[in-house]
């Protein structure tokens, strides 16, 4: 890059980021050979991703919810990012090697399908499409976080650590069916 | 194995304060880390949540030091009550462990669950165990009045301050009768570790899981029935492991364990009152 980033229009800062969002996307949630580590894949982390797809999905949930849209809001936002923050202390906790941000950066990030799902279930109100969207963004969801969190920790405490990531990604399952 | 894929993380380590281990180091900082947290338990029972009586620093300490990040090996005191390390003894369990707790909280007559525990108490099973209560009785109100909305075609909105309410009092019973507990049994002069009270009473919530599964059962006899047995499990569970730790205090422990007794009876019976009575 010839300048830096002080000088550079607007528009191409945004655009850096908005690509970086999406490799990183690419690198957490699709399938990709570094999937196996994914530690050293999301070296480039970023929270900007994070915050948009916490807050994308505590907006299609207010959204949705026909009454007392903004207590929805608060408390998926809440519950998002506080959930975050307490599974990676978690794994931190449990004698896990993980960076903190990156760990914060990687679980917003495998947040997109249950995001996805949210927003089919705001569009079709439908009992059993909802049920069978969320429970195919739930396993999405938790197979994107699984290499993650289980090469955190020893393998006698995997258990301890993935239980806590499934709970909070079910809850936001739950969630997304009960508020239409 | 599992940390030699994280050679980012353990290279940070090894240039933080391990002068230069030859090839494997993630393995050595691991093995290092475990046996440091086993070989000074958290005994102690004065001063447990400010971290104050934490394992001795000596090389072993500040060599696991860098898992927690970014935070300073040297320091001491005070301020270590705010790193990751002063809390990582309450969670040093492996997944066998916790399972075997949550066993012994279902066979409350043992009475050997704080014995047990006594040298290595954990804040993980407490933690969780109380969040996924909050996440049962929140979804299990959710989808018990969706389907019957849904079966009488009502409208039907969820009252998100159910997950809230719910959260309230299963995380502030679990950590304020332990506290007051804690100070009480400290004025008889039968001091208990706040962790160990904390941990027992923990994972006597736990049989409060099932139970609220089973209280989807239509039947207002089976609900009486199944929150009366869940309470009296969890109530016998906390007293009967109470009672050997404060037999030995003088005669007034009868007292204080028939006060524990009722008082997680009472917890049951406004579980009863409030969370299985989700009729239409």
């Amino acid at each position: 890059m010839s300048h830096g980033a002080l000088t550079e229009p607007v528009w191409d800062t945004v655009k850096r980021d908005l690509s970086r969002i999406v490799s990183n996307l690419k690198l957490v949630v699709f399938p990709n050979p570094y999937r196996e580590d994914p530690g050293k894949a999301l070296r480039d982390w970023d929270l900007w991703g994070p915050f948009f797809f916490i807050v994308f999905l505590g907006l299609t949930l207010s959204w949705s919810a026909s009454v007392k849209k903004s207590e929805v809001f608060a408390v998926a936002f809440a519950l998002l990012a506080a959930g975050a923050v307490i599974l990676t202390l978690n794994v931190l906790l449990l004698g896990g090697h993980i960076i903190f941000f990156q760990s914060l950066s990687l679980l917003g990030y495998c947040l997109f399908p249950l995001d996805v799902g949210a927003f089919i279930c705001m569009l079709k109100d439908n009992v059993i499409l909802k049920v069978v969207v969320v429970c195919v963004a739930l396993a999405w969801s938790s197979w994107a976080a699984y290499p993650f969190m289980s090469t955190a920790v020893s393998p006698r405490r995997k258990a301890l650590a993935l239980y806590p990531v499934v709970l909070m990604y079910v809850t936001v399952g739950f969630l997304i069916i009960a508020i239409d | 194995m599992m940390s030699s894929n994280y050679t980012a993380i353990d290279n940070e380590n090894v240039s933080g304060s391990v002068p230069a281990v030859a090839d494997p180091p993630g393995q050595v900082a691991v093995k290092f880390t475990e046996s440091n947290l086993q070989t000074f338990p958290p005994s102690s029972s004065q001063g447990k949540i400010s971290g104050a009586s934490g394992p001795p620093r000596d090389a072993d300490d500040t060599f696991s030091k860098p898992v927690s990040g970014s935070d300073e090996p040297q320091q001491s005191g005070w301020f270590r009550s705010f790193t990751i390390a002063a809390y990582q003894p309450y969670f040093d369990v492996d997944t066998s462990d916790v399972l075997e707790r949550i066993k012994d909280s279902l066979f409350p007559f043992a009475g050997s669950f704080s014995e047990k525990t006594a040298s290595n108490p954990d804040l993980y099973g407490p933690f969780w165990i109380c969040s996924t209560l909050v996440f049962v009785a929140a979804s299990i109100g959710t989808f018990f009045t969706y389907i019957t909305h849904k079966l009488q075609n009502k409208e039907w909105n969820y009252d998100i301050n159910f997950v809230t309410w719910s959260a309230g009092l299963f995380y502030g019973y679990s950590t304020i009768v332990p506290l007051c507990l804690f100070l009480v049994l400290k004025y008889f002069s039968a001091p208990s570790g706040l962790v160990q009270l904390l941990c027992l009473y923990g994972y006597s919530l736990f049989v409060f899981i099932p139970a609220l599964c089973l209280s989807l059962v239509p039947w207002e006899i089976v609900r009486w029935v199944v929150a009366g047995v869940a309470g009296f499990m969890s109530a016998t569970f906390v007293a009967l492991n109470l009672k050997h730790h404060l037999s030995s205090a003088g005669e007034r422990w009868f007292f204080i364990v028939a006060a524990i007794f009722l008082l997680q009876l009472a917890l049951a019976l406004v579980l009863r009152v409030y969370l299985f009575n989700l009729t239409v």
